[in-house]
């Protein structure tokens, strides 16, 4: 009973604004087995992608002769090879143009769209509403083959147009809804203010609401940024020309031309991989706040 | 006046709303509510997906309830969802409650490396995964002749015992990240004077969990529920680039197993059938672990 008593003083004088779970009763041997555990587990988790670094620098040879090893001496050359023809950076190019694309057109919508919701009360919107939470269960795959008739039909089967249409459409459910919950933080008075100043509906909106809502806008921006760059079903069906292909696709493709040099196969992962990883580490903050929403919204 | 005022706002109303929600409307009417509605209108129909296209009537649904590949993968789609739960959610559970309240140093650099796999594509993992269960070079046979165990290793994924035990692996590697990060903001939440309480109480950090952090976080562990459930259904990439659903249909999941009987055997009418149905089950799915959750949740309490 005293012990707990001393704990919970010692916490009150400890618990400064901002800080959390610090001035926790402390448990030393408990806090040591949680810190062996998560070592290994994270090593685990983390591992392959060392090996990865560090193995797309071998030799073939030296591959081949021993998986675990370290490289004896650094193949820079792997990257070269893995580069060489070029068409890595193709496929990059053609997945930085759907995601940029996509992106924009998704983003754009689902904060008109999720202003809507906030904004406006009319018989019909809780239909609306709930048709996007029921989209938002449905994969992908269900509406392939009719897609794939439908784009044919339209001409746009094996574009990169018709790679961007569908993929917006998916993305759009869980983007509005992450808007439609910042806009409803937005005070209504300044969405009053704003819409009885004499404005027009579209000028409020543009004028004053836009600008307010930018951050929630780059946060929908990387979470689909991230689903884009990464999709793969989409691409994989409604692309065929290598030229056209997308990185994660193309990748694939890579891999069958190339089943013999490990390293340089590695290499070409390791680059497909960077991108995200770059984007991850730079703007971590953003990423995480995006994953977050994103996930919960659904 | 007040009354045509106020129908005027209302007509102000709908026209603006119409307009701001009209994009987004149409985009999902024409590429996911048209689709689907004619995958069900497929559903009835045998088509290889160019010419003329025939009604079937019931054929393909017959054929379905018979389909042991369908419902292998179908069984399949329901152990990453179990999975899921126990590896992702639990887990997760388990490591951010330990990272906000146990180790709080090593939390942002744990969820840092934790996240990683989230944001790379699901190819690159997967194909570096290939390396990890290569029957040849791989790096697990490695480690297995390393420490004595030879009789062990195998061709992990070309093996139909260990192949889906091995996808499993690395799905739920792969996307526990997420469920920790979801987890750790949850945890976050919770008022510090709900765990001073504790404190007083003697409770130890086992008790603190199961009493004050999960009931807590409830709503969020139902939401995430969810979450993995709905993914399960959904999974495609990580499949299809380690084992394309082999060897022999042991990894199929339904996602796999509608492209290859869409896109691979040109059976677009029954690939259509397989989606319709897996529509209804996500939906009924869906429902019964909400209910589930419903009842746990007064069970606590």
């Amino acid at each position: 009973m005293t012990s707990s008593t001393i704990h919970v003083t010692r916490q009150h004088t400890k618990a400064v604004p901002g800080t959390t779970g610090r001035g926790r009763p402390r448990l030393g041997v408990g806090a040591a087995i949680v810190y062996l555990i998560l070592a290994v587990h994270l090593t685990v988790v983390i591992f392959p992608f060392l090996w990865m670094a560090y193995s797309s620098l071998k030799s073939n040879k030296d591959f081949l002769a021993s998986v675990w090893s370290l490289p004896t001496n650094a193949q820079w050359a792997n990257y070269g090879t893995a580069l060489g023809d070029g068409k890595l950076l193709v496929y990059a190019g053609n997945s930085l143009a759907i995601t940029v694309v996509s992106v924009a057109l998704t983003v754009a919508m689902a904060t008109a769209a999720g202003y809507a919701f906030v904004t406006y009360r009319t018989r019909w919107m809780p239909w609306v509403e709930v048709s996007m939470l029921v989209a938002m269960a449905i994969p992908a795959y269900v509406a392939l083959v009719p897609l794939v008739a439908t784009l044919r039909d339209a001409g746009l089967l094996d574009t990169r147009t018709g790679v961007v249409l569908p993929t917006v459409a998916f993305n759009l459910p869980v983007s509005v809804l992450i808007m439609r919950a910042f806009f409803s933080t937005v005070p209504r008075s300044l969405v009053e203010a704003a819409r009885v100043d004499g404005a027009s509906e579209l000028r409020a909106f543009l004028r004053v609401m836009v600008p307010i809502a930018r951050p929630a806008m780059f946060t929908t921006a990387i979470v689909n940024t991230i689903w884009v760059w990464n999709d793969f079903l989409f691409p994989l069906v409604l692309l065929n020309t290598p030229s056209k292909k997308t990185l994660p696709l193309g990748l694939t493709d890579y891999v069958g031309e190339r089943v013999t040099d490990y390293p340089v196969l590695l290499a070409a992962i390791l680059l497909a991989a960077l991108g995200s990883f770059v984007v991850y580490a730079a703007l971590q903050k953003h990423v995480i706040g995006g994953l977050t929403s994103g996930a919960v919204k659904q | 006046m007040s009354t045509s005022t106020r129908s005027r706002a209302v007509r102000r109303d709908a026209r603006a709303a119409l307009l701001f929600l009209a994009p987004a409307v149409l985009f999902l009417a024409a590429f996911v509510a048209y689709p689907l509605l004619t995958a069900g209108v497929l559903s009835f129909h045998s088509w290889d997906g160019v010419s003329p296209r025939q009604w079937t009537g019931l054929a393909n649904y017959e054929r379905l309830l018979g389909d042991r590949i369908f419902w292998g993968s179908l069984r399949n789609n329901i152990l990453v969802a179990l999975t899921a739960i126990v590896f992702q959610v639990g887990v997760g559970m388990v490591i951010a409650y330990w990272l906000v309240r146990v180790v709080p140093r090593i939390k942002r650099f744990a969820m840092f490396l934790y996240v990683v796999p989230v944001v790379i594509s699901e190819i690159c993992i997967g194909l570096l995964w290939g390396f990890v269960y290569n029957p040849y070079f791989g790096l697990l046979n490695g480690f297995l002749n390393a420490v004595g165990l030879d009789e062990l290793a195998r061709g992990w994924l070309g093996d139909r015992s260990t192949a889906m035990p091995a996808v499993l692996v690395v799905m739920n590697l792969t996307y526990l990240g997420l469920y920790i990060l979801l987890f750790v903001a949850a945890f976050e939440n919770v008022d510090k004077a709900v765990y001073d309480a504790a404190a007083i109480d003697g409770a130890g950090h086992y008790r603190t969990f199961f009493s004050v952090s999960v009931p807590m976080v409830w709503s969020n562990v139902q939401a995430t529920t969810l979450l993995a459930v709905v993914s399960s259904f959904k999974t495609f990439s990580l499949v299809y680039v380690l084992t394309r659903g082999g060897p022999n249909n042991a990894t199929d999941v339904v996602s796999t197993y509608l492209f290859q009987t869409g896109f691979g055997n040109f059976e677009a009418g029954y690939a259509s059938t397989i989606g319709f149905v897996q529509i209804l089950l996500t939906a009924a799915v869906g429902v019964f672990v909400l209910g589930l959750m419903r009842r746990g949740k007064r069970g606590a309490a």
